[in-house]
């Protein structure tokens, strides 16, 4: 194998080269440097090389390996992380925001931690949507670094709010990123790019040291090539923490079992893609064709709440606190979408009482859901209605075609586990997505459905043709 | 939107301007209405959903002791 065929290779085919030796961290960790500083800007996807730091860590962890002490299977992968997560070092932690590119902590948020104790080699802060979308953005245009590209055609968006993310995982600028969900930010920009997004149970992974949007809705993830790429990074990454009092005390192994033979059940939001564009609707329906040979198919309803109203007042009001101080700063004028420069200033007007009966109806809403979805292994709808859109589009008017995200809103509401996969491309060559949303901390049944469909498709290992 | 959720946007909207209006320019001010709009519209939808007075929000508050 030469460095190039690396690309593009998954962290359990790469891991496996590393512990028999046959890969080096330090020749892994130049070429996706020199991919990230060479591709990276093409996509808006970086806004930091960590250069010095990933050569540190990949001599550190070469070294290790050949005394004999390998880590595991993230030990000597290289990985970008979205550029919320807090870095010591004077590496900025910028939240995509103009206001602050010179932000720095003196500190590394739990996540990165453990990924370093894992042996991953941090090789770049990655781009992102500014505040995470916490201002309200409506068109890809909403970071300092530009508007996020998808590498399937340069003149689309890449999601968000975990850009960069998406876009780098795609582009094979490294094997694997952590993002970001409060509402759709790590499974929309895996669907668009045609990569695995993995969002995990609320309270799975430690937030300590992440941008908080919405306190109770925030979560972190993995985006991957493969499914089974995201069961190993969960892993590693997963746990309670005292820093965050919100990660939950139940432990997490990632189940990797063989999952030929296995047949599943799974259930189908009624009217689920009835919104959808028609690449994505032919998509799903050959979706569930190939699912039909591995699993019973069955459709179901969630209760009639008013799921959306219930996350966004949840999630106006948690940012109007989690943002006081940049909002009081006056910085919101310097954003760079036009939208998030206003939008803030809205959310100081949701009722005390509101937010407490949100909450309340949140119950409501976590119960239906366990109580309709304990049938199934997974539910199982697309991902995004629409393909990627043009970078000079709105989006929000075109991701729903005016109809609900019932899946997203009780999947992120709820703090459910979810993950995003390739479902086939469009006529343009976009790819769509499938999502398999499970109960709570079931990550790994939502992973051993994905794990099984992409056994018998091969969207996964199809990348964009000026990348390979 | 009804009378009353009217009177509802303007009065949020007044809390808004007292606290941000020298910072908004009139096209702002204008989507901030909109926003505010949407905000009262999501109130309305919450009461609409009847609830008893001991169902509880989510997420319980716990209280916090140090490991000893």
């Amino acid at each position: 194998m030469t460095a190039n065929d690396y690309v593009f290779t998954s962290i359990r085919e790469l891991s496996g080269l590393i512990e028999s030796r046959e890969a080096s961290p330090v020749e892994l960790a130049s070429l996706f440097l020199d991919r990230l500083e060479k591709l990276g800007p093409d996509y808006n996807a970086v806004v930091t090389v960590t250069r010095h730091l990933a050569l540190s860590q990949a001599a550190r962890a070469e070294q290790e390996i050949a005394d004999g002490n390998y880590r595991g299977p993230l030990h000597g992968i290289p990985y970008g992380a979205k550029d919320l997560l807090a870095t010591s070092g004077g590496i900025p932690t910028t939240w995509g925001a103009a206001p602050l590119r010179d932000q720095v902590f003196d500190y590394d948020a739990t996540v990165v931690e453990r990924l370093r104790e894992a042996g991953a080699v941090l090789a770049a802060k990655l781009a992102m949507v500014e505040l995470a979308g916490g201002g309200g953005y409506r068109q890809p245009v909403a970071s300092f670094t530009g508007p996020g590209i998808t590498p399937w055609d340069k003149g689309r968006w890449s999601g968000g709010s975990s850009s960069g993310s998406g876009a780098a995982t795609a582009a094979g600028l490294v094997p694997f990123a952590i993002g970001s969900e409060t509402g759709g930010s790590i499974i929309s920009p895996a669907s668009n790019c045609g990569v695995a997004g993995l969002r995990p149970t609320y309270g799975r992974v430690s937030r300590y040291g992440a941008m908080a949007l919405s306190y109770t809705l925030d979560k972190l993830g993995p985006l991957c090539l493969t499914a089974d790429d995201c069961g190993l990074v969960l892993e590693a990454i997963a746990g309670s923490d005292p820093k965050d009092p919100s990660t939950t005390q139940r432990p997490f192994r990632y189940d990797d079992s063989d999952v030929s033979g296995r047949r599943f059940r799974l259930g189908v939001v009624k009217g689920v893609a009835d919104n959808a564009d028609e690449s994505t609707r032919a998509n799903f329906e050959s979706a569930l064709e190939a699912l039909a040979s591995i699993a019973e198919i069955e459709e179901m309803e969630f209760s009639d709440l008013p799921h959306e109203a219930i996350n966004r007042t949840i999630m106006f009001a948690e940012a109007a606190s989690a943002f006081e101080e940049f909002v009081d700063a006056g910085l919101p004028a310097e954003l760079t979408a036009p939208e998030d420069r206003y939008g803030l200033y809205a959310r100081v007007a949701v009722l005390g009482k509101d937010y407490v009966k949100a909450t309340r109806l949140r119950t409501l809403m976590a119960r239906n859901a366990e109580e309709v979805m304990a049938p199934f292994d997974a539910l199982v709808g697309p991902t995004r209605s629409t393909i990627a859109t043009p970078l000079d589009q709105e989006f929000r008017s075109a991701a729903l075609h005016g109809g609900r995200d019932t899946m997203g809103a009780v999947g992120n509401g709820a703090g459910l586990p979810a993950i995003s996969v390739p479902s086939g491309f469009s006529d343009e060559g976009l790819p769509t997505g499938i999502q398999f949303m499970g109960r709570a901390y079931d990550e790994n049944a939502v992973l051993a459905v994905a794990r099984a469909y992409q056994s018998i498709t091969d969207w996964h290992t199809r990348h964009p043709a000026d990348l390979t | 939107m009804s009378d009353h959720n009217t009177q509802d946007v303007e009065d949020r909207l007044q809390i808004v301007t007292r606290l941000y209006g020298d910072r908004l320019d009139d096209d702002q001010l204008a989507e901030v209405r909109k926003g505010v709009e949407g905000i009262v519209e999501m109130s309305e939808a919450l009461r609409a959903v009847g609830l008893r007075n001991g169902d509880e929000p989510m997420s319980a508050f716990t209280p916090y002791r140090e490991e000893e």
